[in-house]
């Protein structure tokens, strides 16, 4: 009974129009309220799944991004992916794409890079005759790119619900090879669909103009080598990248671009704290709501379910990434990391794969999750920025969602494309 | 009744205001915190003991002071595709029925918030000193404002006034 | 079949000495209430850190938690003694004041807090590893750049013994060791081998400057819902239930230090201690400040 409250209420809520963040939250302290325990414990949970040093990593980088944005290296980057890519079938879509890959190397956040990047593409590309939903769609989609190319703070988060063991830089030098693939399979998907619906493209502008955006690039660029070169040398732990990435960004756009004016800055103050307040609240929220799970053995009766069905490492995986899938689809990234990974990952563990593999998995999958309905916080930032209504988002995803999951099936059963780069660093 | 509502809710945007500049320099002075941090360790050589526990208190205020303000300006993700299919007078029962409940979860916050800190006060943060309630206070304050601005949103609405939803531009008035 | 059904919390996964010895309990409880009460143990922090779990248990959501005392030093003061740098000998000193009349009024001051102190566990001895070279001396440890826990005794302890205390997330020390940002940090030896810090910091000074024992708390409220009877299975239980954890403890103990010493860590045992302990003076003077402290630390040291 105490479960149908939980989810009925949830489900009510969000279909009304409640904030996700409250559907969590309204519908724990009703469970709560319901079985007569102390309410106390839904605000102490909430207070302590935002209250963790690690957690630090996102209002960081989604400053660091608006920082960006505003004091114009996002603009300069995403001009220089538009001069490589644009002149490809689909093209501003393709743009979109690349500059996904070059914000996700500053930024480890999906929704940052949804409101970045697409903060700066979905408005030109709606300008030029694309659909808001397509523009939209691979919005959505490749910010994943941001989560598996480093830095990336769900596999610092990962790494820490593993028992603090893995080796941060291992974990982000392994989600590299994921994340190309993954916008490779984007970039065909842009491709087929740009040519099925007569997108245009646009003129290649010459290897010289190519330079020039280069040159106007190369302070994003170097942030891209600070914090993956800090953070595989070791020389800084990763929650102290993503404050390094802040600094730079106020440096760069301060002193070199001379582009931040005290206006825009507090602009990009206010926008991350919105921004941040909105996602950590998610969080907070779903850890109450987490804690529930866990108080009446959700993740553990499903995993007792998984052991009695098979005994086969290839099917346990499915399993497993199915289970993530379908928890993905409900909550949030974060919260889920760090409640499912002590119960699978020693499953996993037990049939022979690596944890760094298995972190890779994870964060993949969970990275579709943030993609889909009803609790998809990237699928919400990338509506917003495109001002369509989810269903019409949704309705034309299929394909984009159809990539990822190929590039995730081999991700899970080829454990050298996770493996392979890291083991070059031993 | 609108034009008292206006009055009102010029006074509700000022006190959003003024939140959402307190949640930024919490914002800036956690980023300040946590870079000299960074600089004492690496450029100094020896650790500040308390910036980690200091820093998170700062996350705490911007946080939960900066989501009670997404309340009024409706910045919380949120869905509304079953409510395409209704009628709008019912539409907009249902979204003060959202109203309430949010409300009710902010006095939850505030009235749960205040127990807790009450109940945790004579205990002392290690290295930072300060007693282990204060990490309650945010929850306080922020659910008092959350229970102020959908009190709010209920009134708006009640008068015809615009209540911004997600994916909409708060028009003051 | 369970009429009542306790819900234990601990932050160590399945399998840790400490969570077997609470199944060990629940089974006992099982047998001897003809299978009335039970225990539900939550590991891997699932339920939360040990902080949360502490309240949590204290308003009565829970039943039980497994927890450090480190805690408690600024919730209840008796337990502050236990924290201090070499105030017992060794485990064994520990094991025999913990099991006595000085052990009993520890966990007796847990009640005002709504909790009852049910049995002590052993969580070993901490000491310090590095990277850089075999620690004999307080000159070997002079600057050097030790992580330690949030806590204001470790922190003035790393100050008396000329160190340098840095505070670092748990999950950061093996990066920071194998580049060098600290030196080293400071565990008991199962922890050593299964954080893979001796695959970065290979000295480890046997110098055993903390023993701190952890403790099983039940609810108040929850206490109180069992009748006297059940009430005494219970503390019954959880007493039977340390010999049991001692025991796995060692086993794992021995199992660790052979792993590490296989992997080429070096122990070092030939330490002189007394020095180290006479650098605690200014840490004793400034935490044990209360009448109650200076007579559980003269009782704790008279104790043989
Ligand atoms: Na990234
Ligand atoms: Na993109």
């Amino acid at each position: 009974m105490e479960l149908y409250i939980l989810f009925g209420t949830f489900v009510f809520l969000l279909l009304i129009g409640t904030p996700v963040a409250f559907c969590l939250g309204i519908s724990s302290f009703a469970t709560v309220l319901y079985m007569g325990l102390p309410p106390l414990v839904v605000f102490q949970r909430l207070n302590s799944g935002i209250s963790v040093f690690a957690l630090m990593a996102i209002p960081f980088f989604i400053y660091a991004g608006d920082l960006m944005v505003r004091g114009d290296i996002a603009r300069r980057l995403v001009a220089l992916a538009g001069a490589l890519v644009g002149h490809l079938r689909g093209g501003l879509g393709q743009v979109n794409i690349l500059a996904s890959v070059m914000f996700g190397g500053i930024s480890g956040s999906a929704a940052a890079d949804a409101s970045a990047v697409g903060g700066i593409m979905v408005p030109q590309m709606k300008a030029k005759g694309y659909a808001a939903d397509y523009a939209v769609n691979i919005t959505v989609t490749s910010s994943i790119i941001a989560i598996m190319l480093p830095p990336s703070h769900n596999m610092i988060i990962y790494s820490i619900s593993a028992g603090g063991r893995l080796s941060i830089a291992d974990l982000f030098t392994a989600g590299i090879i994921p994340g190309f693939m993954l916008a490779i399979a984007l970039m065909i998907v842009a491709w087929f669909v740009a040519r099925e619906r007569g997108y245009p493209t646009e003129p290649f502008p010459g290897m010289r103009m190519i330079g020039a955006l280069l040159v106007s690039a190369i302070p994003g660029l170097i942030l891209i080598g600070i914090i993956f070169g800090g953070v595989r040398s070791g020389v800084f732990t990763a929650s102290e990248s993503s404050n390094i990435a802040v600094i730079y960004a106020l440096l760069v756009t301060v002193f070199v671009y001379r582009s931040l004016p005290w206006k825009e800055f507090v602009a990009a103050t206010l926008g991350a704290v919105r921004t941040t307040a909105m996602v950590l609240l998610v969080i907070g929220c779903a850890a109450a709501f987490g804690w529930l799970l866990a108080y009446f053995k959700v993740p553990t009766s499903i995993v007792a379910f998984m052991q009695t069905v098979s005994d086969n490492p290839i099917l346990i995986l499915l399993m497993i990434n199915i289970a993530l899938l379908l928890l993905g689809t409900f909550m949030d990234m974060a919260p889920l990391i760090v409640i499912v990974t002590p119960i699978f990952l020693p499953i996993a563990q037990a049939f022979g794969v690596d944890p760094v593999h298995f972190g890779v998995i994870m964060v993949l999958n969970l990275g579709i999750g943030l993609c889909t309905p009803p609790v998809g916080a990237v699928l919400f930032v990338g509506c917003a920025v495109g001002r369509i209504p989810i269903w019409e988002a949704v309705r034309t995803i299929w394909p984009f969602y159809f990539a990822s999951l190929v590039v995730l099936l081999l991700v899970t059963y080829i454990p050298a494309l996770s493996l392979w780069l890291p083991s070059l660093f031993k | 009744m609108q034009d008292g509502l206006k009055v009102l809710a010029r006074l509700f945007g000022v006190l959003a205001r003024i939140t959402l500049y307190i949640s930024g320099t919490c914002l800036i002075l956690m980023t300040a915190v946590v870079a000299a941090q960074v600089f004492m360790r690496y450029v100094i050589g020896s650790s500040i003991v308390w910036s980690e526990p200091l820093a998170v208190q700062f996350m705490g205020w911007f946080i939960l002071l900066g989501a009670a303000v997404g309340t009024r300006e409706g910045y919380h993700l949120s869905f509304d595709v079953l409510l395409m299919f209704l009628p709008q007078g019912v539409v907009r029962f249902l979204h003060s029925v959202s109203d309430l409940v949010v409300g009710a979860f902010g006095a939850g916050m505030f009235w749960f918030g205040l127990e807790l800190a009450r109940r945790t006060w004579s205990s002392k943060m290690p290295t930072l000193g300060l007693p282990d309630g204060t990490n309650f206070l945010p929850l306080v304050l922020g659910g008092l404002l959350v229970v102020l601005f959908s009190g709010e949103r209920l009134l708006r609405r009640a008068a015809g006034m615009q209540t911004a939803r997600f994916g909409e531009d708060m028009v003051e008035d | 079949a369970c009429e009542v059904t306790l819900r234990s919390a601990d932050t160590h996964p399945d399998g840790y000495p400490t969570i077997e010895a609470v199944k060990y309990m629940g089974e006992l409880i099982q047998e001897r209430t003809d299978g009335r009460i039970c225990i539900e143990v939550f590991h891997s922090a699932q339920l939360g850190e040990e902080r949360d779990t502490i309240e949590q248990t204290r308003f009565g959501v829970i039943d039980m938690t497994r927890v450090s005392m480190g805690p408690f030093n600024n919730l209840i003061e008796e337990t502050k003694v236990v924290s201090l740098p070499y105030i017992f000998r060794s485990v064994a000193h520990m094991n025999t004041v913990m099991d006595g009349p000085i052990g009993e009024q520890i966990l007796a001051a847990f009640e005002p807090h709504d909790l009852i102190g049910l049995a002590y566990y052993d969580a070993g001895a901490r000491s310090f590893y590095n990277s850089q070279r075999p620690i004999t001396s307080l000159a070997d440890l002079k600057d050097m750049k030790v992580r330690v826990m949030q806590s204001d005794i470790f922190v003035d302890m790393m100050d008396a013994l000329g160190a340098s205390a840095t505070p670092l997330p748990y999950g950061e020390v093996y990066s920071s060791i194998q580049t060098g940002v600290i030196d080293g940090a400071e565990n008991n030896p199962p922890s050593f081998e299964s954080s893979g810090h001796f695959e970065v910091a290979k000295y480890y000074t046997l110098d055993e400057h903390l023993i701190v024992p952890e403790a099983l708390v039940m609810s108040k409220t929850s206490f109180d819902k069992l009748s006297a009877e059940d009430q005494e299975i219970v503390r019954q239980a959880a007493k039977e239930s340390v010999p049991h954890m001692r025991a796995l403890w060692a086993e794992r103990e021995k199992a660790s230090t052979e792993k590490v010493l296989a992997a080429g860590a070096e122990i070092i045992t030939d330490i002189d201690k007394t020095p180290f302990i006479e650098a605690m003076v200014p840490v004793y003077e400034k935490h044990v400040t209360t009448d109650v402290l200076r007579d559980l630390v003269e009782r704790i040291q008279a104790t043989e």
